[in-house]
């Protein structure tokens, strides 16, 4: 795709909206999960598709940069990136927006207001039903790892317990890595029952898998896919914020087996 | 004979697992609501893949690169009939690949390893090694293995 000289020239206030415009899609889609190439790929379409002759971006791990051009003008702007919260319908609303751009069914105004929707877009799901259903995944996967039925209802028990104290935690803004460790914490004690007591054949699965709704498996993924496709800062970044966030999984743990006094290897 | 109903039916009790597994999660990232059954389904499939690898004989990473590839093929096609993204099914999908266990032992040996005894401590380091080193390749074959299509079907130049 290469610059096209068609493109009416645009003047500043033109391409102040649409830097606006594209890097609050990028900024939507890095805090809520997309990896980077589908940020960099998303804000150069809409950017170009919008109006301007070129776009340059830069994805760094909690910002991104970008510029817009458009015969003998630019402009570049920053747009910070904080926190991440999956939430893939926010993706996939980014990019039929993005579609709908191509295909030339929206201006700069309608993709205002667009954004201004999808930002706002709520869960799908209600909280108890992804309390519910957060522990009743974890509770499968101590059936996977081989666990009986007094290992599946405990996991079942404390995943879901944990999965509300983070809810309720992360709702009150406490830092991402107390809230890792606490609800780990929580799932531990919990967890730890069966091996304390003895309770079925294998109490350990039930420790190992009740954690596991912390596991920070879309930053991981991320963090690979990242690097294959050449952005490692991104990639390592990401990459080390999961570990983190694992070191943090297993502190709250072992701080709980300490307390229940069990072993879990 | 005998054997390979034995297989099927771990397999099969395998996928339902998983997809019990695969919901979950996708519920915990807000999928859209309409894409939830391909979630599901390339969860149920691509770990039902995976134990079936393993079955007949491969390692635990090569059949997580197996199980990966066919759930980036089925997120390519279910991309094109849902009008979603391929990640919303990809990433969901892959979330019972994720060796979450595997980096549990490791973590937890790391952190045991800080109150060991320098004579037995050796097994504890080797365990958090193994671990660790399986861990990192099974993430990175699931993202190879989920970006396959991409990066076999779709070489265009890089736009940006």
């Amino acid at each position: 795709m290469a610059a096209s000289t068609q493109k009416p020239p645009l003047n500043r206030e033109e391409l102040r909206d649409i830097i606006d415009l594209s890097l609050w899609a990028g900024q939507i889609l890095l805090q809520h999960g997309a990896e980077t190439q589908r940020v960099e790929n998303t804000v150069h379409r809409l950017g170009t598709n919008l109006g301007c002759e070129w776009m340059d971006i830069l994805v760094s791990p909690n910002a991104i940069v970008a510029t817009t051009i458009s015969g003998e003008e630019f402009r570049t702007k920053i747009r910070r990136v904080v926190g991440l919260q999956v939430d893939m319908t926010k993706i996939s609303a980014i990019n039929r927006l993005s579609r709908r751009i191509e295909n030339g069914e929206l201006d700069r105004f309608g993709v205002r207001s667009e954004l201004q929707r999808i930002s706002q877009i709520r869960s799908h799901y209600k909280r108890w039903q992804v309390v519910l259903m957060v522990g009743l995944a974890c509770a499968a996967f101590s059936r996977l790892f081989g666990g009986d039925a007094v290992v599946f209802g405990m996991t079942f028990v404390a995943s879901a317990i944990a999965t509300f104290v983070r809810q309720e935690l992360s709702r009150r803004h406490f830092n991402m890595f107390l809230v890792v460790i606490a609800t780990a914490f929580v799932a531990g004690l919990i967890a730890s029952l069966p091996s304390a007591f003895d309770w079925g054949d294998d109490p350990q699965i039930a420790l190992a898998s009740s954690v596991l709704l912390l596991v920070p498996g879309v930053a991981l993924i991320n963090s690979a896919d990242d690097i294959i496709k050449g952005h490692l800062v991104t990639g390592i970044t990401r990459g080390i914020s999961g570990g983190l966030i694992s070191m943090g999984i297993a502190l709250g743990l072992a701080l709980a087996m300490e307390i229940m006094g069990v072993s879990g290897l | 004979m005998n054997d390979i109903t034995s297989i099927l039916w771990e397999v099969t009790q395998d996928m339902f697992w998983s997809s019990i597994a695969a919901l979950g999660f996708s519920m915990l990232f807000n999928v859209p609501t309409r894409t939830l059954m391909g979630c599901v389904a390339c969860g149920a499939i691509g770990h039902g893949s995976r134990t079936l690898a393993v079955e007949f004989g491969a390692t635990i990473v090569s059949g997580s690169l197996i199980g990966a590839v066919i759930i980036g093929l089925m997120g390519y096609l279910f991309a094109k009939r849902w009008h979603a993204p391929a990640t919303v099914f990809t990433i969901s999908g892959s979330i019972p690949l994720v060796p979450g266990r595997i980096a549990y032992s490791a973590m937890l040996s790391l952190i045991q390893l800080s109150t060991a005894d320098p004579k037995t401590g050796e097994s504890l380091l080797i365990r958090a090694s193994i671990n660790g080193i399986q861990t990192m390749m099974i993430l990175g074959v699931i993202a190879v293995g989920i970006s396959a299509p991409t990066l076999f079907f779709e070489r265009t130049r890089p736009i940006v």
